[in-house]
């Protein structure tokens, strides 16, 4: 994963700096510490004992329940690979693992056209406006998911307040359907993770250099020019950490299509806990959880073809 | 290598500007004409207007009143990147995302010049600057001088007619910043357009410029060749800003300014009767023994040695006279300071025709001092 900028020739890595140099780069610039020297360093010296209450914590509620739901997925009712090969055999089962992305997708691609010029506004704003801006985002983040989707429910149902609004004012003769089909998902799920979205554009925005944009205006560019070839690009790193926030939190969704969704909208999600609670078959719930995670690592790695995955993550800039 | 008849210079010129900012007059009615081909800097402290004027003539900063002409057609509405200057900030701004020659690229892709003269002109100006051998490089792989040299070379690439610099040597340290210094002056011999330059460093005006605007308190106080601004400040404010000097201040009759009860000073001939300053400079002030005979046409005055330094070039004496006054003189390739003692009654004198009489300006209480900042006197 972390070479592949190097591997991808034709294509420039939308993430700053980490450009491959054909060149002998100089000595220090940008090789890190001998790895080797490093840990044993970290290791040794104690400070290490500081991972180990979450490291452990991980292991008992992460890393083993994932073993026993992969190692389910190839045992449970037999031995085998039944239960993947049920999977992949139904049309109903694929079409939800397509759904599941495409809907991702879709959400990932609408929270970032709403959330860029957001983000862009907050970092153009006054700093009375920001803070505004900055709680009206967060604001979701204090409030359950639950009463959210409820509350949207009311709200977007064929006589929720919307739908009552426009049709007394007789702007609309039927009542427009948001809810129980692809439109109440999206809203929903664009709601919910819009603050994923924002927040880590605004943290790069808020670090590009303004004033590249009044030498680039100086050199010639219209405003709009100086935009899109100076702002925008800069801008890559956060618009890759946004979406990739996003899909992959959208990938595991359950409680919002489950409540805004059509019988058409099922996700991955909703059908594993199907799975478990209603059909009470552990196995097959095992294996879908199981091609869900694979799928989207392969994503990632496809991803980090393009981008410098490290840098969203953990790299520091 | 680029030919000085290919890139001729324009003419700018700004008159009447006025900027006022909320609590602050940045510039007050300021006149500015600069030749075609000229080196002009724009030199004063901060907050004296200088930055302002040179951002007004860039175009980031609308002005209240006045008119910014370049090449004899009024740019004050035009948008900056309609102007067509060349422009280097302190800064650098190089696009960290680019390459060097992306980044040198940038003004004639939004030129859209065919790919052969792009890839041309960009090698070129590389060149000029000494960095052909970086195009590949990321802007964050450069040392600062070398960041600077290729904002050099984004700025003429295109071949501006005039090229503004907003302290463009301010973050580089001072062995840098005077081998740049040679460079951009050589950049301009060989280019021919017009330069204009801010900085608050006297040094670096004095070093670099054909002409020097001194800007204080949105007024430029005085313009000329460094050698008039050095030798003749009509200001004391001019006198005090360009190198060291020693001032007295009186009543000047007759060509001769009463100094105390310790005798009087004589100016150079011709020099205007009236309230002012004397001005020398310390490298026109010899330290004498009282024993020893004071030349005609000399001023002399008595007093006490303070201190002596030793500078590498020569020794920088002071002197104290009676009311308290420090004499500063300064000597090159003589060794009788190094036998002066501090305590030691001396003579300190210069010929009359070093004395240059100089107003002393207006106080620093005018309303382009922002509120709540106390006038220092001088």
């Amino acid at each position: 994963m972390s070479s592949s900028a190097t591997t991808a020739p034709d294509r420039r890595a939308p993430s700053r700096g980490a450009e491959p140099d054909p060149r002998p780069a100089p000595p220090g610039a940008g090789s890190p510490a001998p790895p080797g020297k490093r840990r044993r360093f970290f290791l040794t010296d104690g400070w290490g004992a500081l991972a180990l209450p979450i490291a452990g914590y991980l292991l008992v509620v992460l890393i083993v329940p994932l073993a026993i739901v992969f190692a389910r997925s190839f045992t449970d009712p037999t031995l085998g690979l039944g239960n993947y090969a049920a999977f992949f055999a139904s049309p109903i089962y694929t079409d939800v693992l397509v759904n599941t992305f495409v809907t991702a997708i879709t959400v990932t691609l609408i929270t970032l056209l709403i959330g860029f010029p957001y983000a862009y506004l907050m970092t153009i704003a006054p700093p009375v406006w920001r803070s505004v801006l900055l709680v009206v985002v967060l604001v979701p983040f204090w409030t359950s998911l639950l009463v959210r989707s409820f509350a949207l429910v009311l709200l977007l149902r064929d006589t929720g307040a919307i739908n009552e609004t426009l049709l007394s004012l007789g702007l609309i003769s039927d009542p427009i359907t948001m809810v129980r089909n692809f439109t109440g998902v999206l809203i929903g799920m664009v709601q919910v993770m819009l603050p994923f979205m924002v927040l880590p554009l605004y943290a790069t925005m808020r670090g590009i250099d303004r004033r590249l944009l009044q030498a680039a205006e100086g050199l010639g560019a219209r405003p709009a020019f100086a935009f899109w070839r100076v702002f925008v690009p800069l801008s890559a790193a956060g618009v890759a950490a946004g979406s990739l926030l996003v899909f992959i939190q959208s990938l595991g969704f359950y409680i919002t299509p489950a409540l805004l969704g059509g019988p058409d909208d099922v996700m991955l999600g909703e059908l594993i806990v199907q799975q478990v609670s209603t059909v009470l078959n552990w196995g097959f719930a095992s294996a879908l959880a199981a091609v869900l995670l694979i799928v989207t690592l392969v994503l990632l790695a496809i991803a980090s073809r393009f981008i410098d995955v490290r840098r969203i993550f953990w790299k520091e800039q | 290598m680029t030919t000085t008849t290919e890139l001729a210079g324009a003419p700018v010129r700004v008159s009447g500007v006025t900027k006022q900012y909320r609590d602050a007059r940045a510039l007050d009615q300021v006149d500015l004409d600069i030749e075609s081909g000229e080196f002009i800097t724009l030199l004063g402290s901060s907050g004296s207007g200088k930055s302002t004027l040179l951002n007004i003539i860039a175009g980031f900063t609308d002005c209240d009143a006045g008119v910014v002409e370049v090449d004899g057609i009024d740019i004050t509405k035009t948008p900056p990147h309609k102007r067509g200057l060349g422009m280097v900030f302190q800064h650098y701004a190089l696009f960290p995302h680019m390459t060097v020659f992306d980044n040198v690229a940038f003004p004639l892709r939004r030129r859209r010049t065919p790919k052969a003269e792009m890839v041309r002109l960009v090698e070129e100006a590389l060149d000029i600057v000494q960095l052909g051998h970086l195009g590949k490089r990321m802007p964050q792989q450069l040392s600062g001088g070398q960041q600077q040299r290729v904002a050099l070379a984004r700025a003429i690439v295109f071949r501006p007619k005039v090229l503004l610099m907003d302290e463009p040597l301010g973050a580089l340290d001072k062995r840098l910043r005077e081998q740049l210094q040679l460079e951009i002056k050589r950049l301009h011999r060989e280019l021919g357009i017009t330069f204009v330059f801010v900085t608050h460093d006297q040094e670096e005006a004095l070093a670099m410029s054909d002409r020097i605007a001194l800007l204080r308190d949105g007024r430029i106080v005085q313009i000329g060749t460094p050698e008039e601004l050095y030798e003749q400040p009509a200001e004391r404010y001019t006198a005090e800003f360009l190198g060291e000097s020693n001032l007295f201040s009186g009543t000047i009759v007759n060509g001769v300014l009463p100094y105390g009860e310790h005798g009087s000073i004589q100016v150079r001939d011709g020099s205007a009767d009236g309230a002012g300053s004397v001005m020398v400079r310390p490298e026109h002030v010899s330290v004498l023994r009282p024993d020893e005979q004071v030349p005609v046409g000399c001023n002399a005055l008595r007093g006490t040695v303070r201190e002596v330094i030793y500078l590498g070039s020569g020794r920088r004496a002071e002197v104290t006279l009676p009311d308290g006054t420090h004499v500063v003189a300064r000597t090159p390739a003589d060794r009788r300071h190094s036998r002066l003692v501090p305590g030691e009654p001396v003579v300190v004198t210069w010929a009359k025709q070093h004395g240059q009489v100089v107003a002393d300006g207006p106080p620093a209480d005018e309303a382009a001092i922002p509120a709540g900042r106390a006038a220092v006197p001088a």
